[in-house]
């Protein structure tokens, strides 16, 4: 069988709880990024404009003492818009270059992460390994004045406090949520999932009864050309067909079980059988159609009634014996046959049951059903009804084989139905006199 | 679907409304089973606004017929919308349903 995440609920758990990990973090960093940028702005404030101040920052160790100097950045290249290459300069108030070698070889890459109206433009860099803000602003006579120089872990760092005790609280919720689910969940889970399982099994083997209890060879020679379908709907239900040709007629059933479940398919099973070993040519069908409902009502106990529709059809007389056990009306080319009101199956153990006949002709196409077919729904809750099946069965084209006919009708059940669930089972038989 | 549950000088007259198929009649079943344990019951079934009846829901009504009768009581179904007679007709039950 097939192994699916579903039916490993610890497995689920914890990839939940990294989704959940994943998710919440990624929240944390982007909250603490908004947080930071709104850091910045609030904490900014101007630098004294002196070397010993910047110097720091810098790691500038200059020789000049307490010589009044500034130390400028000035561009050495513009790479691309948002990156540029600035050398350090230090010059005295005159404007002359007292340090010229210090910018050898140690240049600046920054990226721009803010403009600030008010001071300029703060970028986010790397001085020689450590990150810094370094703010900036265009100068008229000079290229660039370096104006302040925040250290970024400084500002950083009651974030970062904030921060790991908002993901210590996560990590806690994450184990308390793991040790919830691993000990209170997971089993609740496992035992739905387990009984799940078991009604499944349950399920799938009422279906493989309901598949062995309808006929699955059909039967077609030079009299007869016929065809079956069964959909089940989303449970196992009560519909039921069996036909061949035995002791030289044609002799078919067709029958819903007014219920659903193992129970209901056990009981069809038991029909199934009994038309099997029972149908006998020489047999009126009404006699058959008694001891059948008999048999279902001597079943009693399970409270079943069953609606069925017997037939024989002489291949050589074209002559057709049938009885109707409150089944759905059976269709001869288009026209509903004439079917007497005659009780259900299981209700009443003695119900005279009686036999009609019809005379069929070369030609002659049979179309029997269940309800689920008459009362498929469509997306606006309509049925599908007699009159929309006589419209199909009149439109279509007489030569095609059983086959096809059947696979049109579930066409057009399919195409009325739309997006609708297929709300019950769904039993067809199509028959053609060659 | 909704049933309604009235006594009425000594008749218990079950209204039922809405569509009775496989989702509903479970609820049915539920609502009327007080009354199958109540002996000599007279029950009337008022289905004049029941729009649909799946062949399901007939084994329920049934039984609760069987129920009904087999306590002393009576049952007899006063009011039915076509379609549900439609379903009483082609199941037989016509004859055993409107006895009266």
């Amino acid at each position: 069988m097939k192994k699916r995440i579903s039916d490993s609920p610890r497995l689920l758990i914890i990839l939940l709880l990294a989704l959940y990990g994943l998710l919440t973090t990624g929240v944390t960093l982007w909250v603490l990024h908004v947080s930071l940028e709104q850091s910045y702005n609030l904490n900014y404030e101007d630098l004294e404009d002196d070397l010993k101040t910047i110097a720091p920052y810098l790691e500038l160790r200059m020789d000049q003492g307490d010589k009044d100097c500034f130390a400028y950045l000035e561009l050495v290249s513009s790479v691309q818009h948002e990156e540029r290459e600035y050398s350090y300069v230090v010059r005295d108030k005159e404007g002359e270059v007292i340090a010229p070698s210090f910018a050898a070889g140690r240049t600046l890459k920054m990226k721009k992460v803010k403009q600030l109206d008010k001071t300029g433009t703060c970028w986010l860099a790397d001085v020689w390994g450590d990150r810094c803000f370094i703010i900036i602003h265009p100068f008229p006579t000079r290229p660039l004045e370096l104006i302040g120089v925040y250290d970024y872990d400084y500002i950083f760092s009651d974030r970062e406090e904030t921060a790991k005790d908002f993901i210590m609280v996560l990590v806690l919720l994450f184990l308390l949520l793991l040790a919830v689910s691993w000990f209170w969940i997971i089993p609740v889970v496992e035992r739905v999932l387990e009984r799940k399982r078991l009604a499944e099994n349950e399920l799938n083997e009422a279906r493989d009864l309901q598949q062995k209890a309808v006929t699955t060879v059909f039967p077609k020679n030079s009299f007869f050309d016929s065809h079956a379908v069964l959909r089940p709907a989303r449970e196992v239900g009560g519909d039921i067909y069996r036909f061949g040709m035995q002791d030289g007629k044609f002799q078919y059933v067709i029958g819903d079980v007014s219920d659903k479940g193992t129970t209901a398919a056990l009981l069809m099973f038991t029909i199934s059988s009994f038309i099997h070993s029972r149908t006998r040519g020489e047999v009126p069908v009404c006699e058959l159609m008694k001891e059948l409902n008999y048999l279902i009502c001597d079943n009693s106990e399970y409270e079943m009634l069953c609606t069925l529709f017997l037939g024989h059809i002489d291949p050589e007389t074209l002559k057709m014996e049938y009885c109707n056990a409150g089944h759905t009306r059976t269709m001869v080319n288009g026209d509903f046959l004439d079917q007497d009101s005659q009780l259900l199956a299981g209700l009443d153990r003695d119900y005279p049951y009686h036999t009609q006949t019809v005379q069929l002709h070369h030609g002659d196409r049979l179309l029997l059903y269940t309800d689920g077919v008459t009362e498929a729904r469509g997306a606006d809750r309509s049925f599908f009804g007699e009159k929309r099946l006589q419209e199909w069965m009149n439109g279509l084209d007489p030569a095609i084989s059983s086959e096809e006919a059947c696979q049109s009708l579930l066409d057009t059940l399919a195409a009325f139905r739309g997006n609708a669930l297929q709300n019950d089972d769904i039993a067809i038989i199509y028959i053609k006199i060659v | 679907m909704k049933t309604i549950i009235e006594e009425k000088n000594g008749v218990v007259v079950v209204s039922v409304q809405g569509e009775l198929d496989t989702d509903t009649s479970a609820q049915f079943q539920r609502d009327i089973e007080p009354l199958m344990e109540r002996k000599d019951t007279k029950v009337e079934m008022d289905l004049s606004k029941l729009e649909y009846m799946s062949s399901k829901a007939l084994r329920i009504l049934v039984a609760f017929q069987q129920a009904v009768m087999r306590n002393g009581g009576s049952f007899s179904i006063t009011k039915v919308t076509d379609t549900v007679q439609e379903v009483f007709d082609m199941t037989g039950l016509s004859a055993s349903f409107f006895r009266d």
